[in-house]
């Protein structure tokens, strides 16, 4: 048992809901770029999270879950097609092959996850107030 | 020699329910860690632990059962979910939850700080 109750399921619910608040920082950094390391347009990164099994409690009961980051994976769906001919990434068409990035899908994403973090960190705020209590017992 | 004055009923409901109160707080933390989990069914403490409590205090036999009682954890079953994930966590419900928890285990606390300190009292013959 651990002094602050849950601390390690939130920990790992934190870690992975900051991963996934970086990856939406890089996919809006790189909502214009037309040119990656392999030459290609970037492409949009989506997190998926995995449960993990913390430990079996006592008694035969459900267990606790705690979450981490399980995939970081590309969005493979194409980007729209602009008619740019003067975009040094245009095509001989002049169409530029664009990101796949959505700014509304990744907004989205950005409050809801900055949200889960938040109410992560208020669990961990009454813990540290239940732990403190807990000291305090016969003083 | 001591011990007899621990068991007293209210001493040990509080220790049993201050148990419950920081289980319970585990079960929330996890709930809200998987609060976008597809899937997840939320936890919270079994139900029969309180009405074991009530019938062991209601028989006397609270003293004589005080280690065997535990808590234990189990999927809410009374949790229904209209989210297309089937995830059973609704977020403000349980910051609520929460919230109330740590207000009970505060009262719990305090109800088991005062035990002792009425305790002390009487060894010591003096406010402590």
């Amino acid at each position: 048992m651990n002094i602050l109750s849950g601390i390690d399921v939130t920990a790992g619910a934190l870690n992975a809901q900051k991963t996934r608040l970086d990856i939406v920082a890089q996919n809006i950094a790189n909502a214009q770029t037309t040119r990656g390391p392999d030459g290609l347009p970037y492409q949009r990164k989506t997190v998926s999270f995995e449960t993990e099994l913390l430990r079996n409690t006592k008694a035969g009961g459900a267990s606790l879950q705690s979450v981490h980051v399980g995939k970081i994976s590309p969005d493979t769906t194409p980007g729209a097609r602009v008619y740019d001919p003067s975009h040094p990434d245009a095509q001989k068409d002049g169409f530029v092959n664009m990101p796949n990035v959505n700014m509304a899908f990744e907004m989205v994403d950005l409050m809801s996850a900055s949200r889960a973090y938040e109410a992560n960190l208020s669990v961990v705020k009454n813990s540290r107030q239940m732990a403190l209590k807990a000291m305090e017992i016969g003083k | 020699m001591i011990d007899p004055i621990f068991q007293s009923d209210n001493y040990l409901l509080a220790r049993k329910l201050l148990d419950g109160a920081v289980l319970r707080q585990e079960a929330i933390a996890s709930n809200i860690a998987n609060a976008e989990t597809p899937g997840y069914r939320r936890l919270d403490v079994a139900a029969d632990f309180a009405s074991q409590l009530r019938s062991k205090l209601e028989s006397g036999t609270l003293a004589q059962n005080k280690d065997s009682l535990a808590p234990s954890l189990i999927e809410d079953p009374h949790a229904r979910t209209l989210r297309p994930d089937g995830n059973t966590v609704e977020i403000e419900k349980e910051l609520l939850e929460m919230n109330r928890n740590t207000v009970e285990h505060d009262f719990l606390t305090e109800l088991v700080s005062r035990n002792i300190k009425q305790m002390k009292m009487a060894i010591s013959g003096r406010m402590v």
